[in-house]
């Protein structure tokens, strides 16, 4: 029985591909994407492997419509006791299964499982190829609460469009689901972002309020920038009655021109600092139990090929225990059309 | 329970296979090939650039290669993930696919 627990998943994207078609003269195909890695972790001691697989599946339908499915395929090695034998555990989860209506650029309805739109960490920083450090952010359970993921409905789209800024909104609401693979809170809640193109500038807010047992109040902002074509800066800063902290990281990548430029345009340093104050105990939150602050220094190497190679070092400062930080993952980033899919016009 | 799994599956296969097995049959349609004159396609490509660097390159960096179907699809999920306007595709779809 448990070897047929995705057969229903898997067959609805197949009969959603059946329903794909060219839109008039502009004809799509559906893609299968995503990334696989292999993470090694020595935290606090403790060290971990992890290896990785994170298949997107995209599928448009007609001009419209469009079916978008991604799950989390995870392998975790470690030793249950200092010195003890490995022990190996693997993890599936359905990280979103969604039909998009793109009404117009104003509104998209979503409709399924889908990411929770709290700041922008979860929906945008969260595949393994795009995030710059293997750890998450401390904040990151903010708002995030219980998957990541959310099971109802959510509207989305740019309110205000004018060449110089852009206001752009999602607003959900999910229900509580407790199915396998499927878990989501009831929770509502809403994400406005004010996009400045000109300076390479977004800035927003996030609120959700939480409905389940007891009912609590989350909220955000962030900000994500480019000063320049090489630097990227991104912040979060997010508060729940539990606590409440920040990040923010900032990352260079480095010119192609100069002595040495070829050896270092592939070469990207990050700084990450981060936060957190407890303001009250929580059981299962996932946010640390005590005050606490963290530094990392990364470093990402891309070679061809959309192969990258990603070192790490923090420094992780509690009053219940500071601890040092290391990581290294190799992550590939794939994408190709579905095989068999006709070629048609190129 | 073997059994009716690997049913399901052949039936699904099955399906799958029509839509594919009906287009191949079909004349595959064209893309849209308006004339335009060359400098216009150029400004157009430079100004998708921008618009990717300012909004896609502020989470990740441009994909190594895509053809236009493909780059069609990715963009029409970026439309929704990414909240990008009707005009951002287009003008992107210039950069990553002309």
């Amino acid at each position: 029985m448990r070897r047929n627990r995705y057969l229903p998943f898997w067959a609805g994207l197949m009969l959603a591909a059946l329903g794909a078609c060219p839109s008039q003269g502009q004809e799509q195909v559906p893609l299968i994407s995503g990334a696989a890695g292999l993470l090694f972790s020595k935290d606090a001691g403790q060290a971990a492997l992890q290896p990785i697989l994170t298949p997107v599946l995209v599928v448009p339908i007609g001009s419209r419509f469009l079916v978008e499915a991604s799950a989390e395929l995870q392998g975790y090695v470690a030793r249950a006791t200092p010195g003890g034998p490995f022990l190996q555990q693997e993890f599936t989860t359905i990280e979103y299964l969604q039909l998009d209506y793109v009404a117009n650029s104003y509104l998209t309805i979503v409709a399924g499982r889908f990411l929770t739109p709290f700041n922008i960490y979860n929906e945008r920083l969260g595949p393994i190829w795009i995030h710059n450090l293997q750890d998450g952010p401390l904040i990151y359970p903010i708002g995030t609460r219980t998957t990541g993921s959310s099971d109802g409905v959510m509207l989305r789209g740019v309110a205000v469009s004018r060449p110089e800024w852009l206001l752009n909104y999602t607003a959900f609401f999910s229900v509580l689901s407790n199915v396998s693979n499927l878990e989501a809170g009831r929770a509502f809640g809403t994400r406005v972002g004010l996009f400045i193109p000109k300076a390479r500038l977004e800035v927003g807010s996030s609120y959700q309020r939480f409905l389940q047992d007891q009912h609590t109040d989350s909220y955000g902002v962030y900000l994500s920038w480019l000063p320049t074509a090489r630097v990227e800066v991104k912040a979060e800063y997010a508060h729940s009655p539990q606590g409440y902290g920040y990040w923010i990281e900032g990352a260079y990548r480095f010119s192609e021109s100069g002595l040495l430029g070829r050896e270092l345009k592939n070469i990207q340093p990050i700084i990450r600092g981060q936060q957190f104050f407890r303001l009250a105990p929580g059981v299962g939150d996932q946010l640390p139990q005590a005050d606490t602050q963290r530094v990392d220094f990364g470093l990402n190497y891309y070679f061809p090929h959309e192969i990258r190679l990603n070192g790490s070092y923090g420094r992780h400062l509690s009053s219940s225990g500071n601890s040092n930080n290391w990581t290294l993952d190799l992550t590939y980033r794939f994408l190709f059309p579905m095989p068999f899919w006709p070629k048609g016009a190129k | 329970m073997r059994v009716l799994s690997s049913k399901f599956i052949a039936l699904v296969l099955l399906l799958l296979s029509l839509p594919v097995a009906l287009r191949i049959s079909a004349r595959p349609q064209q893309v849209n090939a308006a004339p335009q004159n060359a400098p216009h396609k150029v400004d157009e490509a430079e100004e998708g650039e921008k618009r990717f660097r300012s909004n896609c390159g502020r989470c990740h960096h441009p994909p190594e290669s895509l053809s236009p179907r493909e780059a069609r699809t990715v963009l029409r999920q970026m439309r929704v993930r990414a909240m990008l306007s009707a005009e951002d595709e287009r003008l992107i779809l210039k950069y990553l696919a002309p």
